[in-house]
């Protein structure tokens, strides 16, 4: 198994407060990674920092390479997609442009080219492949504010995937879905994983990232608190403490 | 690290401005060109401008573009009321007047007189000075609630763009309305009676100026005190603090956000409105040309500001008032001072402000918007062009177009056809860069007349042949336009039009107000092929048919205008169709986004930027040869703005708003009809398209296309009601394989 992506000591830090705290972190290729903890905890933060949005310090290595300095788009352009938590599609684009500008691949001749010849044949298949993927064919042509926000959910999920990416991060995508959606979205994640892609899951639907992910990290006040496989984590007691002990006791009631 | 660079650059940038300012007041010489009384007047100006913008924006969240124009308008009002006792009141489009011209059209001697817009209230002659301000300040009450009510108010959740589009229509709506009555010439202001006759003050350290001078000065002062004091310590003001952060703060202190946005436009017409009109008395004059462009400094100032703190915006203001003086005395005193041909490097003391702003901006500027940092309202949408439109519509209305100017129009028409032609050029430039961007540029007349000064060196001094100056032309311009593409890459926004509009003023003044670049009063000539020179009275047999009627202009003009106009028509519509267009879209949509989408946010800027001011640039170049000479009134920075108000007008995301707009540009071909055919005089253009840049800012953002769009739309889905769930969007972008899917 190869390691895909490797952060060494990683940190984030926000005038004085360290959002991310020195975490060691990797994601093994073809596997489904997740990484949990309480609210504030510095989830999103250590997305933004993997994929470029925050200045980090520390080493993120991504496929054997240095990524550490690069922006958001050559991050991405080198197979590091992802998803947000406030979905954050493009507006003015239908459902099947915006999985197209994450697809299509452009050069300085590509260029020229769309001046003379817009429409000409491009490989569509990634495009294709997302779209049924995720089972959304038939929304291809509306626009974003013509569909649900479940649909949005969906939509924003297979644009990161259209690029076909290495590895993708998706923010929080059970946010807001009820436990029967969450189960279907996880069996999503697990046809994207056979597909061939490498899922990094961040959530605290606690019941979603344990049934479907093969190694946990959890994180508290941005410093990591424990990592393992599931059933490790379950029984870990500084997660029970930090996490689980707290929201077991809020799911009995 | 990197912010303690930034830190570190601006302590460094601060301490080195108020160091040079303490120099110009130190020593000897270039104090007393600096701390003078026409430096302090004219601060003080920018300053009454500044203020205003501050406590607008404070309050209601609007870059007021218009603020100088306001200034000037209401020191008019006051200096006319003085003059004749009358209230002038502003122009308003009268639907009788169209009547009339109909009457007129259909019989010569027809007298039809229906009743019009009053254009005065007279209060009788002999206005002392004090009823003479209280009714101009009244005027400014009136004025400033009329913004909120009509303009701002209903723009308040609309994105940066319509704001400053509506605030552009409102300073050309001023500025046309006071040209129309009173002419572009300056108009004389009667002093306040308190000064008149009085000596000049003999100051410490050698400075004298006039009472007056000293007394706006104060003036100015005083009134920044107040309002620190008004916004700190009251709870007027701390509730207009809390609703910039949030308006629910406002409400908790019990203050509708509607009230004080309302309550802050009044302030700041007021504020605007006295100062301008002590300015206009203590430098005697109003000049209807000069005190508009003080917006660049008066934004500056602003800036240097944060648009929150009245002190720096005051000194800032101040600051740049006196240097005028000071960069005077230094082009005669100086050698190291920039020189062109023998003589000083003209403008500089216009540089200065876009200097100051460039470093400003780049200094707070972020690259991209951390979290929740998107716009609230949108952009008007930028649709695909349909298959009908490029495959039969574009070809019919080229030929059209060929066909009327060819052998249809006079001569008055054939003019006005490449004048819209040229129009069409420039708007879509304004289509590629803000229309599908979402990037403000206010400078493309610039970019348009660096490269028509070029194709005039180039045909007359080195003999370059057709066409290859109009390549050059635009491929210099394109360079210029990256360049000033790179402070977008950390600025957007209202930011980036307020770069892109000192830029246009620096550029107008030091680079097109330069004798040995604009050829002086004659203005620049341009060597024109015979084929397509305009004055030419000949006529042309074309398949059998004669062409032109053997007068000037020559109809192979408008032809070759044509040409050009296709090509590019078809170019930024196969843009908006083609990958790069879905790239330009997404960076517009959600900068954010399209960087996780691996779209590079920046390059995709530039390249905007580029394309646009290529095509500016060939919009130049092709003026070059249609008037066959530069003349530097067609690029300055009101050209720029008026480009924009009619590109918006006509719409701005797509090449049928272009072509729109272009038919709508001054002396084009449609107020070519309403005033040959409908006589309607032709000032009313700017006028005119100021008020319908208000209005279309407000009512329709998608402009004359995008309505004509909606209304199709409207009319097919009235038809296909019968049929089961149609779908909604306009077939972008769709294969086969969509369609089947959307039609289940």
């Amino acid at each position: 198994m190869t390691t895909l992506l490797q952060t060494t000591s990683m940190s984030v830090t926000f005038g004085g407060l360290k959002a991310v705290n020195e975490v060691d972190f990797a994601v093994q290729k073809g596997q489904l990674v997740g990484l949990i903890g309480p609210n504030g905890a510095g989830k999103t933060t250590f997305i933004d920092g993997i994929t470029g949005f925050v200045p980090t310090t520390g080493r993120i290595e991504f496929a054997g390479r240095d990524i550490g300095s690069l922006p958001p788009h050559r991050r991405a352009k080198l197979g590091l997609g992802r998803t947000w938590q406030s979905l954050e599609l493009f507006d003015d684009l239908s459902v099947r442009e915006n999985l197209q500008v994450a697809a299509e691949k452009q050069s300085v001749g590509s260029f020229f080219a769309d001046l003379v010849a817009p429409r000409r044949s491009r490989d569509s298949s990634s495009t294709d492949w997302a779209l049924d993927v995720l089972g959304i064919a038939d929304l291809a042509s509306k626009m974003p504010n013509e569909i649900s926000q479940g649909q949005r959910k969906l939509v924003s999920a297979a644009r990161a995937l259209a690029a076909r990416p290495e590895l993708v991060c998706m923010d929080e995508p059970a946010a807001g879905l009820d436990s029967a959606e969450s189960r279907v979205l996880g069996d999503r994640l697990r046809d994207i994983i056979s597909a061939g892609s490498t899922i990094f899951l961040v959530d605290h639907d606690m019941g979603l990232v344990l049934n479907v992910c093969d190694y946990i990290y959890v994180i508290e006040f941005g410093v990591k608190i424990a990592e393992g496989t599931p059933s490790e984590i379950q029984k870990n007691p500084r997660v029970i403490e930090a996490y689980l002990g707290h929201s077991a006791e809020e799911e009995t009631h | 690290m990197k912010g303690l660079v930034t830190k570190f650059f601006q302590w460094f940038i601060g301490l080195s401005a108020l160091g040079m300012v303490m120099w110009a007041l130190l020593d000897t010489n270039t104090r007393n060109q600096f701390l003078t009384g026409p430096g302090l007047a004219s601060g003080a100006l920018i300053a009454a401008i500044s203020l205003g913008l501050v406590v607008t924006y404070r309050g209601s969240g609007v870059v007021n573009f218009a603020n100088s124009a306001i200034a000037m308008y209401v020191a008019y009002v006051y200096a006319v009321l003085r003059r004749d006792g009358d209230l002038f009141l502003p122009p308003l489009p009268n639907p009788f007047a169209l009547i009339e011209g109909v009457a007129h059209k259909l019989d010569s001697a027809s007298t039809l007189d229906l009743p019009d817009w009053p254009t005065r209230i007279s209060f009788g002659p002999d206005m002392q000075f004090l009823p003479a301000l209280l009714i101009s300040l009244l005027f400014a009450v009136l004025l400033g609630l009329a913004l909120h009510y009509l303009i701002f108010r209903p723009l308040r959740s609309a994105p940066p763009l319509a704001k400053v589009v509506a605030s552009i229509g409102l300073f050309l709506y001023l500025q046309a309305v006071i040209v129309r009555r009173f002419s572009i010439q300056p108009f004389a202001v009667e002093s306040m009676p308190f000064f008149s006759g009085s000596k000049p003050l003999k100051l410490p350290l050698g400075i004298s100026m006039n009472s007056d001078e000293l007394a706006i000065a104060i003036l100015v002062l005083v009134l920044t005190g107040a309002l620190y004091a008004v916004f700190q310590l009251t709870r007027f003001g701390l509730a207009t603090r809390a609703a910039s952060e949030n308006e629910k703060g406002a409400v908790v202190l019990g203050f509708s956000p509607e009230f004080l946005a309302g309550t802050n436009w009044v302030i700041s017409t007021v504020i605007t409105g006295l100062l301008g009109i002590f300015a206009a008395t203590v430098l005697r004059t109003v000049d209807p040309s000069v005190l508009p462009a003080l917006i660049i400094p008066a934004l500056t100032a602003a800036l240097v500001g944060s648009f929150t703190s009245f002190g720096w915006t005051t000194f800032a203001a101040m600051v740049l008032g006196m240097q005028y003086g000071l960069v005077k005395y230094l082009e005669a005193q100086h050698h190291w001072f920039p020189k062109s041909a023998g003589s000083a490097f003209p403008g500089m003391e216009r540089v200065l402000p876009l200097v100051v702003i460039v470093l400003v901006l780049y200094l707070r500027g972020k690259s991209l918007p951390t979290r929740g940092a998107i716009s609230s309202g949108r952009l008007p949408f930028s649709p695909t062009p349909p298959r009908w439109a490029t495959r039969y519509a574009g070809p019919a209305l080229a030929l059209a177009a060929a066909v009327c100017g060819l052998f249809v129009f006079g001569p008055t028409f054939r003019l006005a056809l490449a004048n819209s032609l040229i129009g069409i050029i420039i708007c879509l430039s304004i289509v590629v860069i803000t229309g599908y961007v979402g990037q403000i540029s206010l400078a493309q007349m610039a970019f348009a007349g660096i490269s028509a000064y070029l194709v005039a060196k180039m045909t007359t001094e080195h003999n370059v042949p057709f066409p290859i100056p109009i390549f050059i032309g635009a491929i210099v311009a394109m360079f210029v336009g990256v360049l000033v593409a790179l402070p977008a890459l950390r600025v957007r926004g209202v930011n980036l039009a307020i770069v892109t509009l000192a830029f246009a003023v620096a550029v107008d003044r030091a680079v097109f107000g330069n004798q040995s670049v604009n050829g002086g009063f004659k203005g620049a000539p341009v060597k024109v092929p015979s084929l397509i020179a305009q004055p030419r009275d000949v006529q042309y047999k074309i398949l059998g048919f004669i062409a032109g009627d053997g007068k000037q202009p020559n109809p192979m003009t408008a032809l070759f205008c044509l040409v050009v106009v296709v090509v590019l028509c078809y170019a930024v519509a196969n843009l908006r169709r083609s990958a790069t267009g879905r790239r330009l879209l997404a960076t517009r949509s959600n900068e954010r986004a399209a960087a996780a989408a691996g779209v590079n946010v920046s390059g995709m800027k530039i390249l905007a930027f580029a394309v646009s001011a290529f095509i500016a640039g060939i919009g130049g170049a092709v003026s070059a040869y249609r008037f066959g000479g530069v003349t530097p009134d067609k690029f300055n920075y009101v050209q720029s703005l008026t480009f924009f108000a009619f590109a918006y007008l006509g719409g701005i995301t797509s090449v049928a708003g272009s072509i729109s707009g272009g038919l709508l540009v001054a002396g084009g071909l449609v107020f070519t009809f309403a005033s040959e055919t409908l006589g309607v005089p032709s000032e009313f253009t700017l006028i005119l398209g100021g008020l319908g840049l208000i209005i279309a800012s407000v009512r329709n953002p998608e402009g004359i296309a995008g309505a004509a769009r909606q209304m199709g739309q409207a009319v097919q889905h009235k038809f296909a009601r019968q049929r089961p769930s149609g779908d909604t969007a306009d077939g972008s972008s769709a294969t086969p394989a969509t369609e089947k899917a959307g039609a289940h």
